[in-house]
């Protein structure tokens, strides 16, 4: 149950409902002889409950001056969901459209298509702990992992002020990936990494990112947001001189992603309608079952003490009017 | 028969009830209390991991007791209250998070604090002054009050001659700047990709004028100026960047430029003292309880009802 009260001192009150054990709150009427009074059992119920009633009563009113509350608690449950954090790139071509220009009236910007979206995803996915962290030049870490769905679109929201510096993807995945540091639990561990570019990883990163993806059995989503005429993931490149690293750092990001040996999607997205069916994709395939936690939120029971023991007090005053003096 | 009312105990238990009926009827009172909306945005240039300052015997760089005072505040601000966070290097600010609700997301608020580090920094330079006035008109439509924690050390000098202007947000911005760091100037630590430590900042590592636009001294008075060439002259400079000391006047300068307030961190309380400031504060009509005044008149007069006789009852014995 895990009560708890705001000021524990007030209980000290609860003496105070020792009184009806003394006095029976009765108007005292003379008889001549106690022991002339036959013994009536029903009587002694009533006696007896009108003063349980007068205790209750002050222990109610005591308890509700004190505050009393539920903790909040938690409560295992087993539901549909993941583990998700949301790697965001925030380098400054994010705020150029998907047609590659700085966006006017009619289109939006690639950053704010994907905060539009993600907050929509992150509406839709009730039971999930969410986390975010973003990248540029360097790694941002935003926000642990949490099951409080206002933080993460606090978060998302944030995105709104411009962009910074350059793409440094390695050194974002490895943040993104300390993130699901604490010990392993049940439900789909998932990066959703959201970029407009890529960059070339180098031979340590690419090593130790192998390493972590592995220990921690993490999936890895890339919606890549592609701009018009850029190279996408999956080009082909013309000439072979061209296909290294340095040339097309998307093809041999999505390579270097591919031999994860960890579960790995991409998608490729031209418009904010294709990212919307990306989204869409990854919200139905990760429903897998999980176990989390269901924070209940601390709950105050003053009111209902102070309804019980008004409730009690109106049947203290109904007997009152019972009593008859002859 | 006799009437019940004539009893005081009736009475008294008529009026406990009627408590009670206040107590339903006025739970509380609409009262003004104060709370805070802030955005903290916290300089992470490297100037910020000089170790100025003391905490449980043991120097901690200025980036770390700024976190933890953060953390030690957050504890201790209403609920109802928000805090945003954003980090401040190079020329502007970025916004980690919009401000939340302090009681519902403390943990959140507490573990973002906690991993702020400076190799979050997305570029090296240190323009405090463009740096603020970015963050100013970033946030202008905000109703959140700014609190721009840096210690004032531009990185690379500024030239007099370009001066940022404020004008565009004076007046507009609500917010105050907390000075941050020891007056002593003080090595300021180097540390590799690794993030070892690996000696400090000397003389050579630091440019120690600004070299950009036009001098501001009179071409006639630099040894070597050439206009095209070497407009700052020949002469090399020599200056006390690599050294590293909280700017107070520099920054109280700008609070009155920006129309901000300007107090210096020195201890958790002085911090608490300074954002408790009632401009930053707006107040909300909250319901206090009010409650236990009723509840505390029913208790009394119940007691009244069942309290002891002090002598038994007596007999009258008639003769």
């Amino acid at each position: 149950m895990n009560l708890a009260v705001n000021s524990p001192w007030v209980l000290s009150g609860l003496l105070l409902a020792l009184l009806p054990l003394f006095n029976n709150g009765m108007r005292p009427s003379p008889a001549p002889w106690l022991a002339l009074i036959p013994d009536d059992a029903l009587s002694v119920f009533i006696a007896c409950g009108l003063r349980l009633c007068a205790m209750a009563v002050i222990a109610g009113l005591v308890l509700g001056m004190a505050g009393l509350h539920r903790t909040e608690q938690s409560r295992e449950r087993i539901g549909h969901g993941a583990h998700i954090v949301l790697l965001l790139d925030r380098s400054s071509s994010m705020d150029n459209s998907f047609a590659g220009s700085a966006p006017n009236g009619a289109d939006e910007s690639k950053a704010t298509a994907a905060r539009r979206l993600l907050t929509d995803f992150v509406k839709q996915r009730q039971s999930d702990l969410i986390g975010v962290a973003e990248y540029s030049t360097a790694p941002l870490f935003v926000m642990p992992l949490t099951e409080n769905k206002a933080a993460v679109q606090a978060a998302i929201a944030a995105t709104a002020t411009p962009a910074l510096g350059f793409t440094h993807v390695g050194k974002g995945l490895g943040m993104a990936l300390s993130l699901f540091e604490q010990p392993s639990v049940t439900g789909s561990r998932i990066v959703v990494l959201v970029s407009d570019g890529a960059a070339a990883i180098d031979h340590d990163s690419e090593q130790k990112l192998r390493l972590w993806f592995k220990q921690q059995q993490v999936r890895l989503y890339w919606i890549f947001l592609r701009t018009a005429g850029s190279p996408g993931i999956f080009d082909q490149p013309e000439d072979s001189r061209d296909d290294n690293a340095g040339a097309m750092p998307e093809r041999y990001l999505h390579k270097f992603f591919l031999g994860l040996g960890s579960s790995y999607q991409a998608y490729e997205a031209e418009s904010p309608d294709a990212l919307k069916r990306a989204i869409a994709d990854i919200n139905q395939l990760e429903n897998l079952p999980m176990h989390y936690v269901e924070r209940i939120p601390k709950q105050d029971l003053s009111t209902l003490c102070y309804s019980v023991a008004t409730l009690l007090l109106l049947i203290l005053l109904g007997a009152k009017f019972c009593e008859i003096r002859r | 028969m006799s009437n019940p009312l004539k009893d005081y105990r009736t009475t008294c238990l008529l009026l406990a009830t009627l408590a009670m009926a206040v107590l339903f009827i006025h739970p509380g009172r609409q009262q003004k209390t104060p709370t805070y909306n802030y955005t903290f945005i916290i300089d992470i240039t490297r100037s910020m991991n000089v170790s100025d300052y003391r905490q449980d015997n043991q120097a901690v760089s200025r980036l770390e007791f700024v976190k933890h005072s953060l953390r030690e505040l957050l504890r201790q601000l209403p609920c109802q209250s928000r805090v945003g966070l954003g980090l401040f290097t190079e020329r502007r600010s970025t916004l980690l998070f919009e401000p939340l609700e302090v009681c519902s997301a403390y943990t959140e608020i507490d573990t973002a604090i906690s991993k702020i580090d400076w190799r979050m920094a997305w570029a090296a330079d240190s323009h405090i002054a463009k740096g603020l006035l970015s963050t100013l008109e970033m946030l202008q439509k905000s109703d959140s009050s700014v609190v721009f924690m840096t210690d004032g050390q531009e990185a690379p000098p500024l030239n007099p001659n370009y001066r940022t202007d404020f004008s565009t947000v004076k007046g507009h911005a609500k917010g105050i700047i907390i000075g941050v760091g020891g007056l002593q100037a003080v090595p300021i630590p180097k540390f590799d990709s690794q993030g070892k430590q690996t000696g400090f900042y000397a003389h050579d590592d630091v440019p120690h004028r600004s070299s950009f636009g036009q001098s501001n001294l009179d071409p006639s008075q630099i040894k070597g100026y050439n206009a095209r060439n070497a407009p700052f002259g020949s002469e090399a400079a020599i200056g006390n960047e690599h050294l590293s000391a909280l700017q107070e006047t520099y920054l109280e300068n700008l609070g009155t430029e920006s129309g901000l307030d300007y107090t210096r961190l020195t201890d958790f309380k002085n911090l608490g003292k300074a954002l408790r400031n009632p401009k930053l504060a707006t107040e909300k009509m909250l319901l206090t309880d009010n409650r236990w005044q009723p509840a505390l008149s029913a208790l009394l007069l119940l007691s009244l009802v069942y309290m002891p006789k002090l002598y038994p009852y007596r007999r009258v014995i008639r003769h």
